[in-house]
């Protein structure tokens, strides 16, 4: 059992790299603040604007990638499977869409510095000055 | 996530492209078999034979966005025990009013229950099926419209939905199967929530007609007799109906418990009053979600429709009219044990055992239920 526990604590520090923290990320021209229950309400539907009344467009990445679990479980909260029943109960009644997903960091980070409304999260190691971030987990 | 856009390939990176008709295309299946496990006892329309119809089903759900604000949305689905005969389950147009305020015209889910939205996507909740106790009345869907606003109020999250409508079809109250018309329903559900607790209200009206070729012969003789206020007592004619309904949820440190109690009457019928609540508790154990619930349906039938008949009726009218009454006394409840499994980042397995105790009929039966609940 020790040596289990040993054995996973060593597979968790080498992918320490990958499990880096999340930055969430906005186009420079965006000068909103956004806090986590900001991003709970545009990342669950409830919310589909900025403070300042501006249109907020959130873009997830793709299940299974690193960020994207990290992201559900940290500022969500809630597992993946937890996630996909709360958007089952809204799309199956015509009440919402999940966000967009994008296929990695360098899709969204695009995304983001190419349209002011757009709010999305990537890994902290992919940020670069074509957005701006507010927000780090 | 399940979304599958069609032209998301197309337009993949063009954020800036005009509005196109983009179509979403999601849907859900459940594949679940029973058995009940005595022999001669029946429940939820299982036998002691294996059964992999009955509840199983399968939907698919298109929605088309028009661009500015206007979608349309349809879903079809197909139901085992209705030999899988795709029937449109709703079809709407929404129109987004606001970023918080939408309309739905068409044939909607009618909002009595918590779970009613979205009661056929068994992935959407932990049980094997919502609680027959209070999830018993057969309207589901009415054709109308619906307002849908979420808003923030001070730290809770809050939705409220307003909808008008009609139904017009077949349904079945109390196992007896009528003909039923409701017009002028009017309704309204408010729902609060902050940090995974959440409370539920529902009110509806509306003017219900039932039909039956049993009842409505009753009332015709009743009405020659000279006994028209009994008649009027008994038949469901425009009756001022009322629906309530508060639900009670909880989803913190892994518990997940639910709660919801519902009352529904039809005045100056024959139809009794109607109450079932339930009470649900599970924990969340990594993707196994084992759960225990209690339900029970108490509605006492209209005595007094009977004690009305004057002296000396003919034996025969009398008891026509006590048996129509007590038929609608109902008074049971069930004990259920369960597990969901996530085995899949779509599917979910689920096993229910229900004890069901009836304490006019003294049937009590016991049912296995194994299945398979998907999105995508």
């Amino acid at each position: 059992m020790q040596i289990i526990k040993i054995a996973m604590l060593i597979a968790f520090c080498g992918i320490g790299a990958v499990q880096a923290e999340i930055s969430v990320i906005v186009n420079p021209a965006n000068a909103n603040a956004v806090s986590a229950d900001d991003l709970n309400r545009l990342f669950l539907g409830r919310a589909s604007s900025f403070a300042d009344g501006s249109k907020a467009t959130p873009l997830n990445l793709a299940e299974g990638q690193v960020s994207r679990d990290e992201f559900d479980s940290k500022v969500l909260n809630r597992s993946s499977a937890q996630l996909k029943a709360y958007w089952s109960k809204l799309v199956f009644t015509g009440k919402g869409t999940p966000p967009k997903e994008l296929a990695d960091d360098a899709a969204v980070k695009a995304a983001v510095a190419a349209d002011a409304s757009a709010v999305g999260y990537i890994s902290s190691a992919s940020v670069d000055g074509s957005v701006k971030v507010v927000a780090s987990f | 996530m399940f979304k599958k856009s069609v032209l998301a390939l197309a337009t993949a990176g063009l954020f800036t492209f005009p509005a196109y008709a983009d179509l979403t295309i999601n849907g859900f299946a459940s594949i679940k078999a029973g058995m009940t496990m005595g022999s001669d006892e029946q429940l939820y329309g299982y036998t002691d034979d294996i059964d992999f119809k009955n509840e199983s089903l399968f939907a698919v759900q298109v929605m088309s966005d028009l661009g500015d604000k206007l979608s349309i949305t349809a879903q079809l689905m197909g139901r085992g025990r209705e030999d899988f005969n795709a029937e449109f389950e709703w079809a709407f147009l929404s129109y987004q009013l606001t970023d918080n305020m939408q309309i739905n015209a068409g044939r909607l889910r009618t909002p009595f229950y918590k779970y009613s939205d979205f009661k056929d996507v068994g992935y959407a909740y932990d049980w094997s099926r919502v609680p027959e106790a209070v999830y018993n009345l057969d309207f589901d869907n009415i054709e109308g419209v619906s307002l849908y606003r979420t808003a923030t109020l001070g730290s809770f999250d809050s939705t409220l939905q307003f909808i008008a409508g009609s139904f017009d079809g077949d349904a079945v109250v109390t196992g007896l199967t009528v003909q039923a018309k409701i017009d002028q329903i009017l309704g309204a559900t408010w729902e609060l929530s902050k940090d995974g607790i959440s409370a539920r209200l529902a009110y509806l009206v509306g003017k219900t007609s039932l039909s039956n070729a049993d009842v409505d012969g009753l009332v015709g003789i009743l009405a020659q007799s000279g006994l028209s206020a009994v008649a009027s007592a008994i038949d469901v004619d425009e009756e001022n109906s009322s629906f309530m309904g508060l639900a009670l949820s909880l989803d913190k440190n892994d518990w997940v418990g639910v709660a919801e109690i519902t009352r529904t009457e039809v005045d100056d019928s024959l139809i009794a009053e109607q109450n079932g609540y339930y009470v649900s508790l599970g924990h969340r154990f990594g993707s196994l979600t084992p759960y225990v619930s209690y339900e029970k349906r108490d509605n006492d039938a209209k005595r007094e429709i009977t004690n009305m008949l004057p002296q000396g009726v003919p034996v025969q009218l009398l008891l026509g009219v006590s048996q129509a009454v007590d038929r609608f006394e109902v008074k049971r409840d069930a004990w259920n044990l369960g597990l969901r499994y996530d085995f899949h980042p779509s599917a979910a397995f689920k096993a229910q055992v229900t004890r069901v105790n009836n304490d006019i009929t003294n049937d009590d039966a016991s049912l296995i239920t194994l299945g398979v609940d998907l999105v995508y």
